[in-house]
């Protein structure tokens, strides 16, 4: 199963991994862009989603998305 | 089922706690088991004899050396006076004895869930390999030493820093060759031949309980990640956790060697390798943690031991957190009395 969708992650934004006990917190719209890549959308679709919820470019947006990305990625959760 | 006498050592409810504890609350608290828990000290100051609300008699125990002849008539005597219907030892040094005399117990009348000598033999950290290979799951690189010579050329060979670990108990880390020879010195005196000197694998430390059927089934399976432990180790803070290589690793655990009795396996997991550290072949002291969120481990193993059926292991929910606390009581010294000059306490 994939990672990303085993993450419990609370309104909070109180984010549990069940495989290694890791926590993390992320922001209102580290909620809104994991809530969306848990759903399987791609970056660009959260790029999308995060333009019409809060007051950010589609460049800044993509952006945001990629280095949200990459954060996952150094810990080990994409 | 009738009220059962359960016997239970490590009631040592200290800084660096036994199981004991951990292991009658948890029988306690499965009414159904109707168990009376007779404690088994060995000092006069352990927490559990105090706690009338866990341990229902305590009694002080001779220490299980030698050939054992003197505690096993210790529990001989226990169990005529006030029954003893099973026995959960909790206590390392405990093991060996009552693995190799349990049938001579079973002749009391008295129950035990343990593992063979042989499967209690390949649990020593000089087998680790041929286990972590059964189990499908990784080793640090490993050396096993019956000499000062051997254990420099390990050294040299696997760079510091290093682990420096007796076969059965105690491990330290060497950042220094020094270190190492003090290390490997001291385990030699405490426990002899071989030192094991082991790479530092760095990676998160997960930890599983479980309880095997002897037949290659598994009682119950909980993970966890100690989140803070103490100056010594212990944990203080935990989460349950459901890392799927590593709990398919025990499971691989109890069937390939069809494991009986209780265990907790010490990892280290790196993204999705999981390293075998440690096998205890006894319950852990947060051994509560797994009855707390719906696994009553020690209360499975006595219907195990007494040949009761029961339903499939439980599952448990990822999430549940771990407090250990610090708690005081105040009793009268009477208490202490009996546990001095009668060795007996309730």
């Amino acid at each position: 199963m994939n990672r990303l969708s085993q993450l419990a992650l609370s309104d909070e934004g109180f984010v549990f991994d069940p495989q290694t006990g890791d926590s993390f917190q992320v922001s209102e719209t580290g909620i809104a862009v994991l809530r969306a890549l848990k759903e399987g959308r791609s970056d660009e679709e959260v790029a999308q989603q995060l333009v019409a919820h809060f007051e950010v470019s589609p460049e800044e947006a993509r952006r945001d998305c990629t280095d949200f990305r990459s954060q996952l990625k150094n810990f080990g959760l994409a | 089922m009738k009220d059962l006498a359960i016997g239970v050592s490590g009631i040592n409810a200290v800084d660096n706690p036994g199981p004991g504890v951990g292991v009658a609350r948890s029988l306690k608290e499965d009414a159904s088991l109707r168990a009376r828990i007779i404690g088994l000290a060995y000092d006069a100051m352990e927490p559990g004899i105090y706690m009338d609300w866990v341990v229902d008699r305590s009694f002080i125990m001779p220490y299980p050396s030698g050939d054992g002849a003197a505690y096993f008539d210790r529990l001989a005597y226990i169990r005529e006076q006030h029954g003893l219907d099973v026995i959960i030892p909790n206590f390392d040094a405990e093991l060996p004895l009552y693995v190799k005399r349990a049938a001579e117990l079973k002749a009391l009348g008295i129950a035990t869930f343990l593992p063979s000598m042989e499967q209690f033999k390949l649990r020593g950290k000089d087998k680790l390999t041929e286990v972590a290979e059964r189990m499908g799951i990784k080793l640090p690189k490993t050396k096993v030493c019956t000499s000062l010579e051997q254990m420099h050329e390990a050294v040299e060979e696997l760079g510091l820093p290093v682990m420096v670990k007796g076969s059965f108990y105690k491990a330290y880390a060497a950042y220094t060759s020094a270190q190492a020879v003090g290390h490997f010195h001291a385990l030699v005196a405490e426990w002899g031949y071989p030192v094991i000197v082991q790479s530092i694998v760095s990676g998160e430390e997960l930890n599983v309980i479980g309880v095997g059927d002897g037949a290659g089934g598994s009682l119950g399976l909980v993970g966890i990640k100690k989140i803070s432990v103490t100056s010594l180790g212990k944990i203080w803070t935990g989460v349950t956790i459901k890392h799927t290589a590593m709990l398919e690793a025990a499971n691989r655990f109890i069937r390939e060697l069809k494991w009986r009795g209780p265990f907790e396996l010490e990892c280290i997991v790196k993204g999705d390798d999981v390293y075998l550290i440690e096998i205890n072949p006894r319950f852990p002291a947060w051994v509560y943690f797994a009855t707390g969120v719906g696994v009553n481990l020690p209360a499975r193993l006595v219907r195990a031991a007494l040949g009761v059926d029961q339903p499939p292991a439980p599952d448990y929910e990822a999430g549940k957190l771990f407090v250990r606390y610090s708690y005081e009581l105040v009793t009268d010294m009477v208490k202490f009395q009996q546990a001095v000059t009668r060795g007996e306490v309730g």
